[in-house]
């Protein structure tokens, strides 16, 4: 069997150069450090079955600002650690003194993870396409470890959400999801996802999920997937009311420039 | 919390103990000097002041009248208090003991306790009204490591000269306290993998683990205690039972028989 | 009120509870019962009523208790008022604070501390009915918190009492053998026996100590067992086949956009530790056999070859939210540096 259920200090091979992440190695043999499911193919790996948020970069997750200080806004980030937004890392330019005017304490903003130092400072941009300060919607909240099932294979969950609710959906890697949509929709989108996160079995899951946003068991054959592709990316350019077009294609220069977006 | 260790002072102590070194040139089971001076406060019914190398622990033993523990209408009780005082060290802050001191306290406490040192029968005064009550307050003076027994070694100390002070209470007259066993407690700590006995300040900041042993006098151990975030081997640990006998007889013989 | 009993070991070597000598009391253990809780369990021992949980990592004020290397894992070991046949003063006292204190250390050896820099990882043990042995219950539910909180662990921790009546060893006191016993000795041990909590009082000789070892070891490998029985168990409603499905799920989601599961973290900042204790090779026993893995460049290599396929199903196939990432960043990422070297080349740029 390549994958199966391990514990903290379960002997999982006596190959040490394959250990992966979720394990360690002691005297040549590779042990679980988590709660979870081994995975065998390649490196020895172990996911957990639960756990904290913890920043890494390049994620992007949803945050909210609790404070601002004359060059940073300080982000809560559903993690042990808050994060950094310094204010040159946001789209526009900005004035010191202004700063509140863009994003004040209680904003919820989607931003991205742009480093983790040693110490687990986290610094935070948002000169990436797709961060934006959230103005409207609301915002859910996951295991962070239940993000995968929200998304699905290839994104199959988030695509059937997207398409059956109406809604606008982005899922952070830190459990925040945001949606945005008629009311009514938005409360059929929250049952659903918390119906993802409760829900024992996977099998048929997005069936499921598909079938109850539709409102009822009859309805539409989740066939047409390729289409609902197509409208997943337009979703995606459209939805960035905040940032203005000026400065997508200022953050397109940029990301031009620099592919890793990382300075 | 603690104050940050020197990875140098670390990479220091733990090549000596590589090497079977200590800092101060002592063996892995050698004992700094210990001095033990008795009755040096009057006012106390008992007392010893001890000088373990630099270390100075003052403990001192009052006795009052009081009522008994409900399970225990026929015996006197023991309270065993320990203070980290600012006075002895650049690390301790004034304020109530933290789990640090109580800890300590507890471990000299139980030596004292389940040893039998004190023959609490004889300190019943009327059953389940009246016992006499044994305070061992231990006074840190200067931390220069392995308080733990320096206090224990004053609170045996202190016990064997301490006096029931009947006349004063009004309840008959003044006694020796009965003492029927002669508690030797024994620290070792770990320092790269090695077990060194009665650390200094400087090798139990690098150290992890603490194991405290408390022996009889016939080599029978009352008391045991684990401290610190370390790991410890039954190897290591069974090792340190036998110099705790070993070394504990050597106190008990030269400084608590002759009191 | 001396209801001591006579004999606590009958001529056929059975105690009062009918229990032989090596045999512990019989334990039930029940994971995930606090829903506000990151992990948690409940644990009945005999008569004993315990129920663990851990909050955290979570952020930790005040700021002067953080350690800026690693997490400070905190125990608090508390009895309800109701617990005990006389009630108690709630609240912490000496005799719980030194119980919070040294069962708090029995952990820190297996807590993978160092992933958590200047977090807080709260460990909080309640006992809700105490007879007998309530500090290694305790321990033996606070494990199994620690685990289901997804916390990384070297690996599992149990405990348990040997103590001495009618002259002999017993394993797992009850609560007359504790009254009225010659000698409790708690333990705690790690997998591979290192003892990771020792007290003792009463009386015992350097023979009883060994053997009383010997026997607390045994009692922990029985405990091991349940524990283990019950993290697995804790998913037996589930088929094995959901549970490949979810695993492949976790595998897709953590695999497809490189850094970005939890445990990925846990890989960076490792090779990170690993990094840093080599030129300190005695800093503690602990490092010094375990090689955490992951030193950078073998393993990002040789994972984006592993995951190419996978990742280029994906791309291919759909696209979601998460394509943002992708597009931006997935292609420059697979044929860069390792991990390790990326994140530490910035950290000069950044920490000005």
């Amino acid at each position: 069997m390549d994958r199966n259920i391990v514990i903290p200090g379960q002997l999982l091979s006596e190959k040490k150069e394959m250990a992966g992440p979720g394990t360690y190695v002691k005297d040549g043999n590779i042990y679980s450090l988590l709660y979870g499911v081994a995975n065998f193919k390649g490196r020895v790996s172990v996911v957990p079955f639960s756990g904290k948020y913890i920043p890494s970069r390049k994620d992007f997750i949803i945050v909210k600002v609790i404070d601002v200080t004359p060059s940073n806004w300080i982000m809560e980030t559903g993690s042990p650690y808050d994060g950094l937004l310094h204010v040159s890392e946001f789209p526009k330019r900005v004035d010191s003194s202004e700063m509140r005017k863009f994003m004040d304490i209680g904003d919820s903003v989607v931003v991205r993870v742009k480093d983790v130092s040693k110490a687990m400072k986290v610094e935070l941009s948002m000169r990436e396409q797709g961060s934006k300060v959230l103005r409207q919607g609301r915002i859910i909240e996951v295991m962070p470890a239940k993000v995968p099932r929200v998304i699905g294979h290839g994104g199959s969950m988030v695509s059937i959400l997207k398409k059956e609710s109406n809604c606008d959906v982005f899922v952070g890697k830190n459990g925040r999801i945001w949606i945005n949509g008629r009311d009514n929709d938005m409360d059929r989108l929250t049952t659903a996802i918390e119906m993802i996160e409760s829900e024992s079995h996977i099998s048929g899951l997005t069936d499921k999920v598909g079938i109850f946003l539709r409102g009822g068991p009859e309805g539409t054959e989740s066939s047409d997937e390729e289409q609902l592709v197509d409208e997943e990316v337009a979703g995606v350019s459209l939805e960035d009311d905040d940032v203005t077009e000026e400065t997508s294609r200022k953050v397109d220069v940029l990301l031009e420039n620099d592919p890793e977006g990382t300075d | 919390m603690s104050e940050a260790i020197s990875r140098l002072k670390k990479d220091y102590l733990f090549n000596l103990a590589l090497k079977g070194q200590r800092e101060d040139g002592r063996g892995f089971d050698e004992v700094r000097d210990l001095i033990v001076e008795t009755n040096v406060i009057d006012k106390a019914e008992g007392s010893a002041k001890v000088l373990l190398g630099d270390t100075q622990v003052l403990v001192g033993v009052k006795l009052q009248v009081g009522s008994p523990f409900a399970d225990s209408a026929d015996k006197g009780v023991i309270i065993t208090s320990m203070e980290l005082n600012p006075i002895a060290s650049p690390n301790f802050e004034a304020g109530p003991p933290r789990e640090k001191a109580i800890e300590m306290a507890r471990v000299v406490d139980r030596g004292i306790r389940e040893s039998g040192a004190i023959d609490l029968n004889k300190l019943c005064i009327t059953e389940g009204v009246e016992v006499w009550i044994v305070f061992i307050d231990v006074h840190v003076l200067n931390d220069s490591g392995n308080l733990l027994d320096a206090a224990s070694i004053g609170a045996i100390a202190a016990l064997m000269t301490a006096t029931v002070p009947g006349e004063r209470e009004g309840r008959g007259d003044d006694v020796k306290l009965p003492i029927c066993e002669m508690p030797v407690s024994l620290s070792f700590v770990d320092i790269g993998g090695e077990l060194v006995i009665d650390a200094t300040n400087n090798e139990e900041s690098v150290s992890d683990l603490r194991l405290t042993i408390v022996t009889n006098q016939d080599g029978s151990i009352c008391a045991m205690q684990k401290s610190g975030p370390g790991t410890l081997s039954e190897e290591n640990f069974l090792r340190s039972v036998e110099k705790s006998r070993e070394i504990g007889a050597q106190i008990r013989g030269e400084y608590l028989l002759n009191i | 009120m001396s209801d001591k009993p006579e004999k606590f070991i009958d001529e056929n070597g059975l105690r009062l509870d009918g229990r032989r000598v090596d045999e512990i009391r019989p334990m039930t253990v029940e994971m995930g019962v606090l829903s506000r809780a990151d992990g948690s369990c409940y644990l009945e021992w005999g008569n004993n009523k315990v129920l663990a949980a851990v909050y955290g990592p979570r952020e930790l004020h005040p700021r002067r208790l953080q350690r800026p290397s690693e997490a400070l894992v905190r125990y608090r070991y508390n009895m309800a008022a109701f617990s005990v046949e006389d009630r108690i003063r709630p609240g912490p006292s000496r005799r719980s604070t030194e119980i919070s204190k040294v069962s708090g250390e029995a952990f820190e050896p297996v807590v993978m501390k160092q992933f958590y820099p200047g977090a807080v990882i709260d460990v909080f043990a309640e006992v809700l009915q105490a007879d007998a042995g309530t500090r290694t219950a305790a321990i033996n539910a606070a494990t199994l918190a620690l685990v289901d909180a997804g916390i990384p662990m070297k690996g599992l921790v149990a405990s348990c009492a040997v103590g001495k009546v009618d002259g002999q060893l017993v394993l797992d006191l009850n609560k007359p053998e504790d009254n009225y016993g010659d000698a409790d000795l708690p333990i705690a041990m790690t997998e591979d026996g290192e003892i990771t909590l020792l007290q003792m009082d009463g009386n015992l000789t350097a023979d009883e100590i060994a053997k009383g070892i010997e026997m607390a070891r045994k009692g922990c490998e029985q405990i091991f067992a349940i524990q283990k029985e019950a993290l697995l168990s804790k998913f037996g409603t589930t088929d094995e086949e959901e549970l490949l499905k979810e695993a492949e799920l976790q595998a897709e989601v953590a695999t497809s956009e490189d850094e970005t599961e939890d445990v990925e973290v846990v890989s960076e900042v490792v090779s990170e530790v690993a990094l840093e204790d080599e030129d300190d090779e005695l800093k503690d026993e602990v490092d010094e056999d375990l090689e955490l893995q992951d030193e950078g460049e073998a393993f990002t290599d040789d994972e984006v070859e592993d995951t190419s396929d996978e990742a280029e199903d994906l791309f291919g196939e759909d696209v979601s939210e998460f394509e943002i990432n992708e597009g931006t960043e997935s292609e420059g990422d697979s044929s860069s540096e390792p991990e390790g070297a990326e994140s530490d080349e910035d950290e000069g740029e950044k920490n000005e």
